[in-house]
């Protein structure tokens, strides 16, 4: 998005590395992401994209050998800094699985997880209206609405993943890291998410990792190219599929690798 | 001798496995296509080598002792002997032939004997040759029909079926037999006990019953009083009580500081350490608790000004607890465990911290597979024996007082049954009641904590 014709930076790295032991699994990573917009990652697998996106709301931390080196700016704070409050940051920013993860819970329950941990609802009417807006929002709510207090468990994996959606939106974060989202989804359910994708981005900024290179076309602005590790090229979407100006670039977008 | 032949047998099998193979090899090598792996050839041969021999082997044994005896008391048929009185020629018989006879010998008996020994050579001879002739005939016969076109994989996996089916059927079967041997004894004692006595009776004092001399009538009326089971179930669910009161918070907590908090390294020895607690003897956990446990509480007690009993309920079931502490962790650990990394992956995502993810999320996904532990852990507090009997007392007190002695169903039968005791006699039937009854709680107990357990399962798989 640009206001007064500047790009909004949302989230702002520099020199990320990342090992995990000894080995060293991201190179020097400087991108910015643009806000309220979609920024795809793509690459080809164990290129480093999922590591990357796990950085930005610090998921890296809960496996033990993983170490992050390098700064991660949002809002104009480092999140990498010891300062850093993990609970508010990922308050901040939300996160959407490869496999539909529903809490083996009702599903009310799952929707009212976050803003139950961040009490963010003070009534029971406050909490049934949040709850009623993300599952809006995830353009669920009118296919379940009469059986809210069913597992979530229950329900098909495209719904399973939109209960995901609804989840990560309900405590209204800035950021939506989404991890190959529609791997596990049929055809239909991609679409519906693609739809859905494009929607949430008004209210908050996007990153999707993504093996499916169409997917990248339809849903993002911006993509960054990931190969072994390193950030090849990133720029517009339009800009990296019809004219890109590395050679691995074009190599992975036509199909000749990956 | 018969050892011999059963080595031999045993030997003939693994020959015949490698000529089975080697005439597969050689089908082979004249380049016809074989319709399974030559090794299946050269079971063929080997089951029907050894399966045949080994049947007839344990018919053999099986009839021959009653023919050899018919064919010896066919010599007093018709003299007007009793079955009873035929029953001792020929344990006589038997005894002198093994020049165990010590009483005066008849001519009868010499004849007998001498006739017994020798129909036993012949048995003895004839059974190796047939059971060679057997093999021969059997071996010959599979020998002949391997060729390109006989279908050996078939016959072999039955083969293999069979024999894994009956191992099954062996447990299945025990199981069958201690259940009916409990059931006919019950009912017996139930005979001559009422079932609202044993039940509902508050008196258990089955040491009233040695009074009674064996050559008395049996009369139902003197054991009033003498076997009413409420305070030995009482006492057992009681002691089980306090187990678990040290067994579940204990177990679970270390269950889930395993799975969720220890590093991988802590883990690695912590588990196994914890996992010893399992592997001591209960005799060993009875005399800590005897020995060590309880004159400890007695002693504080009485510091406390408090009455307390060296044989408590409160060392019996505190050292139980501790003894099923490892069932419960090791179990609820595994269960933690096994709930997927991508909801703890959500949990984290939303915010939440390491505990609220435990509390909200893992906790109620194990639930299922806890609860299946805990239970697990009950049916075996209930069934324990050796603690309660060492440090528990053996006086069936009814109470509530863990501080007093009391005593259990399972230390009861140890009571019952230790020493001298006449099959038929109310008291020894009132172990087997006592036994019926804790088979069928822990049973039940046990068919519930799988329903649970498996209901679990079907939730993520």
């Amino acid at each position: 998005m640009k206001r007064n014709g500047v790009k909004m930076i949302k989230i702002n790295s520099k020199n990320v590395d990342v090992f995990y032991g000894k080995k060293q699994a991201l190179f020097n990573i400087n991108l910015d992401i643009e806000e309220n917009q979609v920024t795809a990652l793509i690459g080809p697998s164990g290129c480093g994209k999922s590591t990357f996106l796990r950085c930005l709301n610090r998921m890296n931390d809960v496996i033990d050998i993983c170490k992050v080196q390098g700064q991660i700016i949002i809002n104009n704070f480092d999140i990498n800094d010891k300062s850093c409050d993990v609970v508010r940051l990922r308050e901040k920013i939300g996160m959407v699985f490869q496999k539909p993860n529903p809490f083996p819970k009702t599903i009310y329950e799952n929707v009212s997880y976050g803003p139950t941990i961040h009490g963010m609802a003070q009534s029971k009417s406050e909490m049934d209206e949040i709850v009623e807006t993300s599952l809006k929002k995830a353009a669920l709510w009118e296919e379940i609405k009469d059986r809210l207090h069913e597992p979530g468990t229950g329900l098909s994996g495209g719904q399973q993943q939109r209960l995901c959606i609804a989840r990560a939106i309900s405590v209204k974060p800035e950021v939506i890291l989404m991890d190959e989202p529609c791997s596990a989804l049929d055809p239909i359910a991609t679409a519906q998410i693609e739809e859905l994708i494009d929607e949430l981005k008004k209210d908050h900024t996007i990153i999707i990792v993504t093996h499916s290179m169409a997917q990248a076309a339809r849903v993002s602005q911006n993509t960054g190219f990931f190969h072994l590790g390193e950030l090849i090229e990133h720029g517009s979407t339009d800009k990296i599929f019809k004219n890109p100006e590395n050679k691995r670039t074009q190599d992975y977008i036509t199909g000749r690798f990956g | 001798m018969n050892l011999i032949l059963f080595i031999f047998i045993v030997l003939l099998g693994f020959t015949s496995y490698y000529f089975g193979r080697k005439k597969a090899y050689t089908i082979q090598s004249t380049n016809k296509r074989l319709t399974a792996l030559p090794q299946f050839y050269g079971y063929y041969l080997a089951i029907w080598c050894a399966i045949p021999a080994f049947i007839i082997y344990s018919l053999w044994a099986i009839f021959e002792p009653t023919i050899v005896k018919l064919l010896i008391l066919s010599d007093y048929a018709n003299q007007g002997y009793l079955d009873d009185e035929l029953n001792l020629i020929y344990e006589k018989t038997k005894a002198l032939s093994r020049g165990q006879f010590t009483g005066e010998v008849t001519s009868f008996i010499q004849t007998s004997s001498e006739k017994y020994l020798n129909l036993r050579s012949i048995a003895q001879s004839s059974k190796v040759v047939i059971v060679l002739c057997i093999i021969i005939a059997s071996v010959a016969y599979a020998y002949k029909r391997i060729s390109s076109n006989n279908r050996t994989r078939e016959p072999v996996e039955k083969f293999f079926k069979a024999v894994l089916f009956t191992a099954s059927l062996a447990a299945i079967l025990t199981t069958v037999g201690i259940v009916f041997s409990l059931i006919f004894q019950t009912v017996d004692f139930f005979k001559v006990i009422p079932l609202f006595d044993f039940v509902f009776g508050t008196h258990w004092y089955p040491a009233k019953a040695f009074v009674r001399d064996s050559s008395e009538a049996l009369d139902p009326s003197m054991y009033s009083d003498t076997f009413g089971a409420v305070p030995i179930f009482a006492g057992t669910f009681f002691i089980a009580f306090i187990a678990m009161c040290v067994a579940i918070p204990i177990g679970l907590m270390s269950g889930i500081y395993l799975a969720e908090y220890a590093s991988y390294k802590v883990r690695q020895y912590a588990k196994p350490l914890i996992e010893i607690l399992a592997g001591i003897p209960t005799v060993v956990y009875g005399f800590f608790a005897a020995l060590t446990v309880g004159p400890f509480l007695k002693d504080i007690g009485t510091a406390m000004g408090l009455e307390v009993s060296a044989e408590s309920a409160l060392a019996a079931g505190g050292v139980m607890g501790i003894m099923i502490i490892p069932f419960i962790s090791s179990l609820s650990d595994d269960v933690i465990t096994s709930v997927p990394q991508s909801l703890r992956d959500g949990s984290y995502a939303m915010g939440a911290t390491k505990s609220e993810t435990i509390k909200k999320v893992i906790f109620p996904a194990a639930l299922p597979g806890i609860v299946g532990s805990i239970l697990l852990g009950v049916s075996r507090a209930i069934g324990e024996t050796m603690i309660v009997v060492m440090a528990s007392g053996l006086a069936a007190n009814l109470t509530l007082n863990p501080l007093e002695s009391t005593s259990t169903i399972t230390a009861q039968i140890v009571v019952i049954l230790i020493g001298d005791q006449a099959f038929g006699d109310p008291k020894t039937q009132a172990a087997f009641a006592l036994g019926m009854t804790l088979f069928l709680v822990t049973l039940s107990l046990n068919i519930f904590a799988l329903r649970v357990v498996k209901k679990y399962r079907e939730k993520y798989e």
